[in-house]
């Protein structure tokens, strides 16, 4: 991979952070705020059946979005937020993307044994293959070793990753 | 919302709407009910069918009108609880939650004995494995695989439905033609009578059960002012139609006795398909009965995560069943208690008691649905503006409710009616015992009722008040631990309860050495801490003296500021006051490492010199912080008649005197001393605090706890000025999430 710091900057100039809940947010605000200097678009996707009955009340799911957007905005300052609606959670998100002209949608893949990605779907293996632009894929507990406050923690090695 | 998005989140179109209704009704009133209700009724089973329907489409009138002026999740619960208050919100909650698990329990038998008829297990339903006949393991296994698609959440399931019911419709209507064309009214069974018809309509209106629950998704309906009401009283209408054709076929197109001559485990339906159409109709019923019970049972399983999660947001049952899982995105919680509930009703019920104990939980729904709706339009409620309304008002709401009460009088086995009357009981006792102390929704029948209490007869006041639900009460926490500040941070709480109408929470914090167990501490109060006793005796005196509701507790804990963050949750504590001096300090200190996370509730803490009230000094620079600071000020004002002075620093001081009558004339506190400086912000303080007999602050972003111990701006001026001071932070506000999960 080159080093042109420049091309490394513009890949997350306008970054798309995609959001589930509480936990979600806060793992990805972690792992997210060594980079977050500009402006952050997190969006949130509200799983719809299209045309019959959801699997869980919509209030509630908009509420555990806004509780990830709310840890965000606490957390990487300033934070544009937007909730989508979709059938699709992959193919809404990537939607969201060329809406904003996202330069990259960054995300945290959640764990999950093979029997559940089975049951749910490969969120992370979709959102990877199908994207438009850059997808970043951040680092799942990437502070295990420190106990400390992540944001001072991590340094610019993480860059690697 | 703007129009494309409102579309994509509100994508139940009138069909998909007019199906859940249909989908979750025709299980059970055609495909296992239409045997039993021959046999009891006669020719006169159609009737029972069309007083149900009569009586249902009276309620769905109603419903309707409730679910254009709220489309909100919950339906039926949720108005009751909206309009009547959280006690009879918990009758209706709990009815309407039971009522559709007894409702599933009974479809997922019904599915079983579909089951039972395909495999011709009929033969062998008196071998017994572990007491279990194959119908109620079919049931069970049925259900178990229902409840498992729900939790792991399937969105294929709903859009299934909308085929489903087109499906059986379809059936229904070949089957109906057929049957008309081979009917004759000398094949009609001898009437049984009025009485015994409308005993058959009890048992048979868990068939009518369905259409309320379009309103319990009312939030994902598609222009709901249109659409909620085709739905509702469109699925009603159509399904009695079918009701009525289907029994009359059934009744006329076989001999007399046919269906009374049917072995109980052979089904109706079915039977009489094989005669009119042949072994091709048989299989099509057979197949039809399975999709219908099941998507039933589904529709049920769905809809009842709807009425928890509408119970959770008011409190009624804890908000933590609302968690949504983070891979199935479903309530995964509320749908396995509910899923729980259906196997132990399958296991002890039998298809008679789980369909009329669905239907006297519904009917009890009913009833009140239409009592919420004449509540909502005789106290003109503002915010209340249905698109829809009810034609004949008052005479349908007052009908359908009556009708809907009487006609639970009609259901058999009686002592199912006594199982209808211990849930309700059960509720009652529920709110009273723990509901009451969580519900914030307060009712608008109660707010009417106590609003007008001069006009009012006093008992009706008095019963209304004496079920209020206190979880929307305004609760001081005073955190006691040294006995000479007991009774000023007692004195400053009781005088803020009183002013915010609330109620003071006296907790002892008793710190034990660490090497003791808590729970032995517990036991030894007295050892660890003397003057336990009296300290909270005084408290409660103390505060009764201004005439303020007092309660009081006891915490044992190892450490200090942390414990109290816990009690401050534990006893859903709006504002927390303590107090920081030689005393208290040292608890302070001690856990500080722990403190960098948002308060839990407002706090004050004072740092006591003397609880004097008379010239209270605000510096406010604006923010949240100094809010409550003029919050405090304000009740201090109006309790005690303190002279309150506001100083603001700024640079220049024709805009600080702008800024500063602003901010009093927004904080209730145009009546103060207004004190514009500019210079030194500490220095200015002190030289204001020379004059004040308390400074009340308000902390900054960084915490103020954490700051009592770091050492800032502010704590040198708490040191350097010699008077009380007093610190105050405002939490943040209870996020929507917080409120709906309960999660703090």
């Amino acid at each position: 991979m080159s080093a042109d710091s420049e091309r490394h900057r513009d890949l997350l100039a306008r970054p798309l952070v995609a959001v589930a809940n509480d936990e979600d947010a806060a793992e990805t605000a972690r792992a997210f705020a060594p980079y977050a200097d500009g402006k952050v678009l997190a969006v949130s996707v509200v799983e719809k059946a299209g045309g019959a009955v959801d699997k869980a009340p919509m209030e509630g799911v908009e509420a555990e979005a806004e509780a990830g957007f709310a840890i965000l905005r606490e957390r990487l300052g300033n934070v544009q937020t937007e909730i989508r609606y979709g059938t699709d959670v992959v193919e809404t998100l990537l939607e969201a993307a060329r809406d904003h002209d996202a330069s990259a949608i960054v995300f945290t893949p959640r764990e999950g044994g093979r029997l559940v990605r089975f049951l749910t779907g490969d969120v992370a293996l979709r959102l990877v293959t199908e994207a438009d632009r850059p997808v970043v894929s951040l680092p799942v507990h990437g502070e295990a070793a420190g106990e400390g406050d992540a944001d001072m923690d991590v340094d610019a090695d993480g860059d690697a990753t | 919302m703007s129009g494309e998005t409102e579309e994509l989140a509100k994508d139940l179109g009138p069909l998909a709407a007019l199906t859940i209704g249909v989908g979750t009704m025709i299980g059970a009133g055609i495909f296992v009910l239409p045997g039993a209700a021959i046999a009891q009724a006669g020719s006169l089973a159609v009737g029972a069918f069309v007083l149900g329907g009569a009586i249902a489409l009276l309620t769905a009138l109603s419903a309707s009108e409730l679910g254009t002026a709220m489309p909100k999740s919950g339906g039926a619960y949720y108005y009751v609880n909206r309009s009547l208050g959280p006690l009879f919100g918990s009758v209706a909650g709990w009815a309407n939650w039971m009522g559709l698990a007894f409702a599933s329990a009974f479809y997922m038998v019904g599915f079983g004995e579909y089951i039972r008829a395909i495999f011709g297990l009929q033969g062998t339903l008196d071998l017994v494995v572990v007491e279990l006949s194959y119908l109620k393991i079919v049931a069970l296994v049925g259900a178990a695989l229902f409840i498992a698609i729900n939790y792991i959440g399937a969105k294929e399931t709903g859009r299934l439905q909308n085929v489903i019911v087109v499906i059986l419709v379809a059936i229904l209507a070949v089957f109906t033609v057929i049957g008309a064309l081979r009917a004759d009214t000398a094949n009609l069974p001898a009437s049984q009578g009025l009485g015994p018809m409308v005993t058959t309509t009890g048992f048979i209106f868990v068939s009518y059960l369905g259409f309320v629950q379009i309103t319990s998704v009312a939030e994902e309906i598609k222009d709901p002012g249109k659409n909620l009401p085709r739905a509702v009283i469109g699925s009603v209408l159509i399904v009695t139609l079918i009701y009525a054709l289907v029994l009359f076929v059934m009744s006329a197109a076989v001999e007399q006795g046919f269906i009374a001559g049917l072995p109980s485990d052979q089904i109706a339906v079915v039977e009489v398909a094989r005669v009119i159409i042949g072994p091709v109709g048989a299989i099509a019923m057979l197949v039809g009965g399975l999709l219908a019970t099941a998507s039933s049972a589904n529709a049920s399983i769905l809809a009842s995560s709807r009425i928890n999660f509408a119970m959770g947001r008011d409190r009624i049952v804890t908000p933590e069943l609302n968690e949504i899982h983070p891979r199935f995105g479903t309530p995964y919680r509320a749908i396995a208690i509910t899923g729980a509930f259906i196997l132990v009703f399958i296991l002890f019920g039998n298809v008679r008691t789980l369909s009329t104990l669905g239907s006297i939980l519904h009917l009890i729904i009913y009833a009140l649905l239409n009592v919420a709706l004449i509540v909502f339009r005789e106290t003109d409620v503002v915010a209340y503006e249905p698109s829809y309304t009810v034609p004949f008002y008052p005479f349908t709401p007052i009908l359908g409710a009556i009708l809907s009460a009487a006609l639970i009088a009609f259901i058999e086995p009686t002592f199912v009616i006594g199982v209808g009357a211990a849930f309700v009981v059960f509720a009652v006792l529920w709110y009273l015992g723990y509901a009451r102390s969580q519900a914030t929704e307060r009712g608008v029948l109660s707010e009417y009722v106590l609003s007008r209490s001069d006009e009012m007869p006093d008992s009706a006041v008095d019963a209304v008040a004496a079920v209020q639900p206190d979880g929307g009460e305004y609760r001081v926490m005073v955190a006691l631990s040294n006995p000479e500040t007991e009774t000023d941070l007692i004195s400053l709480a009781s005088a803020i309860a009183k002013q915010e109408g609330g109620k003071v929470v006296a907790v002892h914090t008793v710190q034990v050495p660490d090497q003791t167990a808590l729970a032995s501490g517990a036991e030894h109060i007295e050892e660890f801490d003397p003057g336990a006793e009296e300290l909270l005796e005084n408290a409660r005196r103390d505060a009764e003296t201004f005439g303020v509701e007092v309660e009081t507790h006891t915490v044992v804990t190892h450490r200090g500021v942390e414990e109290l963050y816990a009690a401050a949750k534990q006893y859903d504590a709006d504002l927390a006051v303590m107090g920081w001096g030689p005393g208290d300090r040292s608890r302070v200190e001690g856990s500080i490492g722990e403190m960098t996370e948002a308060v839990p509730c407002d706090f004050l803490v004072l740092k006591d010199r003397g609880f004097e009230t008379d010239r209270v000094l605000v510096p406010t620079a604006g923010g949240p912080d100094s809010d409550l600071s003029a919050v405090v000020a304000h009740h201090l004002q109006s309790e005690f008649g303190s002279e309150v002075t506001l100083l603001h620093v700024a640079e220049d001081e024709a805009e600080g005197e702008a800024f500063l009558s602003a901010w009093a004339e927004g904080h209730n506190l145009a009546d103060a001393t207004l004190r514009v400086e500019t210079g030194d912000v500490e220095t200015a303080i002190e030289r204001a605090a020379a004059d004040a007999t308390m400074v009340v602050f308000g902390a900054t972003e960084r915490g103020l706890l954490s700051r009592l111990v770091r050492g800032s701006l502010v704590m040198d001026v708490v040191d350097d000025v010699d008077c009380s001071v007093l610190l105050a932070e405002k939490s943040r506000k209870r996020s929507l999430r917080e409120r709906l999960f309960g999660l703090d």
